[in-house]
């Protein structure tokens, strides 16, 4: 009888050591004579535990990590093919508090499957959601998407069904679905992990989206910062096509849908959806006005659905289980489920995923256990390089759309990074600056221009450099940037400067009374 | 004639070029004007006598929403929308001019200015200059910082010069190549602040696919692409 | 409307580069939308980089102007317009990984290897470049040696890394 051994293909499992872990526990097995498989599965989301390594017993799967290839042989030993003891086991899996705790609607099979074999996809929920779409007419699926509540989340957070509407009654001759895979904030890998750890709930979300709004060919535009996610999806599109989930015809429902996969090329400014549909042309990834709106006139000027991957991957549950599952969870406008990645300095990080609502406490202090580096933590980022920095005195706030705006920041992709007492926060102003100035397309001037000036401006007052002028000259700058930008790049990187500036005024130097 | 082809008053600049449609009356700056859908907010500011600063923006090519200096205010709507892309609906109201307008307009204004050569100011007279005049803004407050001025003028074509200190990289001359004269012999090259005018692989122009045809000099609202005639004495910079 | 395309230099065999790996790419996606940015990545790992000699070629292929190719290459950082070291060393340079130490493992790794980011090493074996995100926030900070990512990594894991793979192009 041959025992299953998981051992986790994510790319973080793989920074960690997971390749060599998975062949040391191969290697093992045969030198005893064992009948083991090993299977290699997404990563649970326990991303200090990687290499996490489960057993499959009768009693369910068993934890043990994290797994170096010197402790297999001690595993072995321990018993771990049929649960045994080990100072690295962590008992059943899926009794463990940090994963317990968790709503997984999206991540339901990240982690548990086989993220490359259909038959493991499809004995777990798989295409079930498919299957119920293939039933409803394209107006009902909207509608089941409308009623769900689920927003954008690759931090636009515009409700989805309102944007598969519009391009459902725009009439052309080609409609395309585009997912939007460049996930480029710092702090976020929710969609690298879909695309690792369950491609094909991307691809039955986007044939689910294809039917909808009435798109044949669909593209996933992930960048080139991701190789495993892109090896996997192909494999997986592949697969999919192969045995008929993807193609002319799909299982005979006169649907027809199809998908390919394009690559970036080190361009942050191709997550804005304009600018990556002008790459997907073939075409500097320049951002392009609005409107026309890309629903009405996208992709080669056909309309287009823009989706991010979280979003489309959430989709087959909402058909599967119904919009009112999904929307049960969640507080006020924010529906169902958010996965949260924590980030940074912390010591327990990876992937959380609750229904809106969860606090930033709960989140840092329970799930991430505090910072890594057991100092204080004294500054957050949530949302990527364009998110608000937060203090200690937030904490409480809970994560929802609203309460985030509020508070003058962003749920944006749902990334939380730590930092403890000993940031700079002058730096991470500055950094932020920098950042917009390396990726800014160049279109419009007040980015083009004004992140190389707002860098130079914080430098100048790190400097000590006429610091009150200086600083009042940043304050006008950022308001251009807010309010005269072409899109969110320059329109949202006042947010970490602004809160650095108002929470940490020390660090730059200046009074709190001149911040404010 | 090619503006009475189009339908437009000879020597105004409408910003975007005319487009046939169906009438639609809004208001800008409580003026009420007449103008075919799919016409821009800011041809219809001209059309009421209630012009919008522009840079980008030429009736000769499509609208581009590049240089942010065309911002409007509209009733019942956040923000400040690109007179240039931003479409006319009917009963629309716009207004043109504000405090909070001109800031902006301003703010922006000074960012251009920032990596402008100063001596090049005070005598200029490009539609660059008329706008500094319109807004009224001559002078930046960002001190020295990183700037173009020292990349090298381009003086290879017999007819023409093109001087990248001046350039403002609102890409008039890249769409002229592209839409009036159809050879696509120019591009940006590069991104953000590193954007710059090239011709073909950032060859001189007269190795490049250039064909000399004049129409980036006719876009060219800063004089970083002109007639060398206008020089007798060769071209200095300032 | 109607192109005036400037004509292109006949294809000149003793150009610096492999003109029929470029051919067999292009044939590859030819009358596919939009397959620019594809086939300057399979240049690219062909070729190792996107000569500037071969923008002609591609442009003619596609039936556009050396200056619209030339444009969408100096737009996007990963394409290279000159050969690279041997391996390609991406270390993360963005917030999570900051917060983690990445500004020190950075200046370290400069110091170790002899070369700033954006440059080479003197034996031309290692290429150091800022990336900003791999999406291994988790285990920062991060780097990434050709494709193979190292989470939590030291200068001391990462020159090890270097050292191991010294006999092969991953």
């Amino acid at each position: 009888m041959s025992v299953t051994v998981y051992v986790p293909r994510d790319a973080a499992a793989l920074a960690l050591g997971a390749d060599a872990t998975a062949t040391a526990v191969e290697a093992e097995a045969k030198r005893r004579g064992e009948d083991v498989h090993v299977v290699r599965n997404g990563s649970r989301g326990m991303v200090w535990l990687e290499p996490l390594v489960e057993v499959q017993t009768p009693a369910g799967r068993v934890a043990y990590g994290p797994v170096a290839p010197e402790d297999v042989p001690g595993l072995f030993d321990a018993g771990f093919l049929t649960g045994g003891d080990h100072g690295l086991g962590h008992g059943p899996t899926d009794q463990m508090a940090w994963l317990k705790g968790q709503e997984r609607l999206t991540f339901a099979r990240v982690g548990i499957t086989d993220p490359l074999a259909l038959d493991d996809y499809l004995a777990h929920a798989g295409y079930r959601g498919l299957k119920q779409a293939l039933e409803l007419t394209p107006a009902e699926i909207v509608a089941q998407v409308t009623e769900s509540g689920l927003r954008g989340r690759g931090g636009a957070a515009f409700p989805t069904g309102i944007k598969w509407d519009t391009v459902l009654k725009a009439e052309a001759p080609q409609k395309y679905i585009a997912c939007n895979a460049d996930e480029g904030d710092s702090g976020t890998f929710s969609d690298r992990m879909i695309m690792e750890g369950d491609p094909f709930a991307l691809i039955e979300g986007m044939t689910i989206a294809g039917r909808a709004v009435g798109a044949t060919f669909g593209y996933i535009y992930v960048r080139s910062e991701y190789p495993h996610a892109i090896r996997a999806l192909r494999s997986a599109i592949d697969t999919a096509r192969e045995a008929g989930w993807l193609g002319n015809d799909i299982r005979g429902s006169g649907t027809s849908f199809d998908i390919d996969v394009r690559v970036g090329a080190g361009a942050y400014i191709c997550g804005e959806e304009t600018s990556m549909l002008d790459s997907l042309e073939g075409k500097r990834g320049m951002i392009r006005p609005k409107p026309p709106l890309p629903a009405i006139e996208g992709l080669f000027g056909m309309p287009t659905a823009v989706n991010n991957v979280v979003s489309l991957a959430s989709v087959p549950i909402i058909l599967d289980r119904g919009a009112k599952y999904y929307a049960d969870y969640g507080v006020g406008r924010s529906r169902g489920t958010l996965p949260i990645q924590l980030a940074g300095n912390l010591k327990t990080p990876g992937l959380v995923e609750k229904a809106f609502g969860v606090t930033l406490r709960e989140l840092i202090e329970d799930y991430g256990g505090g910072t890594a580096s057991g100092r204080p933590p004294r500054a957050v980022q949530i949302g990527g390089p364009l998110g608000a920095y937060f203090d200690e005195s937030h904490f409480d706030l809970p994560l929802d759309y609203e309460e985030l705006s509020e508070n003058l920041g962003i749920v944006g992709h749902g990334g939380i990074v730590v930092f403890d007492d000993t940031v700079d926060m002058a730096e991470q102003a500055r950094f932020a600056m920098e950042f917009c100035g390396i990726e800014s397309c160049g279109k419009c001037t007040p980015c083009r221009v004004g992140s190389t000036r707002g860098t130079e401006l914080i430098e100048k007052i790190m400097h000590g450099e006429d610091k009150s002028t200086n600083h009042q000259q940043l304050l006008g700058l950022l308001d251009v940037m807010e309010n005269a930008s072409l899109c969110a790049l320059g329109g949202m990187a006042h947010l970490p400067v602004m809160s650095a500036l108002r929470l940490f005024p020390e660090d730059f130097g200046l009074e709190a009374s001149h911040v404010e | 004639m090619w503006n009475e082809i189009r339908g437009l008053r000879e020597g105004v600049d409408y910003g975007t070029p005319p487009r046939q449609g169906q009438p639609v009356t809004l208001t800008v700056d409580g003026v009420e004007v007449t103008v075919p859908e799919g016409s821009s907010v800011m041809l219809a500011a001209v059309e009421a006598g209630r012009a919008v600063p522009k840079l980008c923006a030429t009736d000769m090519l499509e609208s581009f929403g590049s240089c942010r200096v065309c911002l409007v205010e509209v009733e019942g709507r956040r923000g400040f929308p690109a007179s240039c892309t931003l479409m006319v609906a009917p009963g629309m109201e716009v207004r043109t001019q504000s405090e909070r307008l001109t800031q902006l307009r301003k703010g922006v204004m000074e960012l251009y200015l920032s990596d402008f050569p100063e001596a090049e100011i005070a005598d200029g007279w490009s539609e660059f200059h008329r706008t500094l005049d319109d807004i009224g803004i001559k002078t930046h407050g960002y001190g020295t910082g990183r700037v173009h001025f020292d990349l090298p003028v381009d003086d290879s074509n017999p007819y023409f010069l093109f001087d990248p200190a001046k350039c403002i990289v609102c890409s008039r001359c890249v769409r002229a190549c592209e839409e009036v004269q159809g050879t696509f012999a120019l591009t940006i090259q590069g991104r953000g602040f590193d954007s710059k005018v090239a011709a073909s692989q950032d060859d001189p122009f007269m190795q490049s696919e250039c064909v000399s045809c004049g129409a980036c000099i006719q876009a060219c609202p800063s004089h970083a692409l002109v007639e060398k005639s206008l020089f007798s004495g060769g071209y200095e910079r300032a | 409307m109607k192109r005036q395309m400037a004509t292109t230099r006949d294809l000149d065999p003793d150009l610096p580069y492999d003109t029929e790996a470029v051919a067999g790419i292009l044939e590859h996606w030819r009358d596919i939308p939009g397959n620019l940015m594809p086939i300057l990545h399979d240049i690219q790992a062909a070729l190792g980089y996107v000569p500037p000699e071969s923008v002609p070629q591609i442009a003619r292929a596609l039936n556009q102007s050396r200056a619209e190719v030339h444009g969408v290459i100096s737009f996007y950082h990963d394409f290279r317009s000159a050969p690279a070291g041997r391996r390609i060393l991406k270390v993360c340079q963005a917030e999570s990984c900051q917060a983690m130490g990445s500004r020190a493992l950075t200046a370290d790794l400069e110091a170790e290897l002899g070369c700033g980011l954006g440059e080479t090493t003197g034996d031309g074996e290692v290429t150091l470049e800022p990336v900003y995100c791999l999406g291994l926030c988790a285990c920062s900070p991060a780097v990434m040696i050709g494709d193979e990512p190292l989470g939590r990594a030291t200068v001391a894991a990462v020159t090890a890394r270097l050292a191991a793979k010294g006999e092969v192009n991953p």
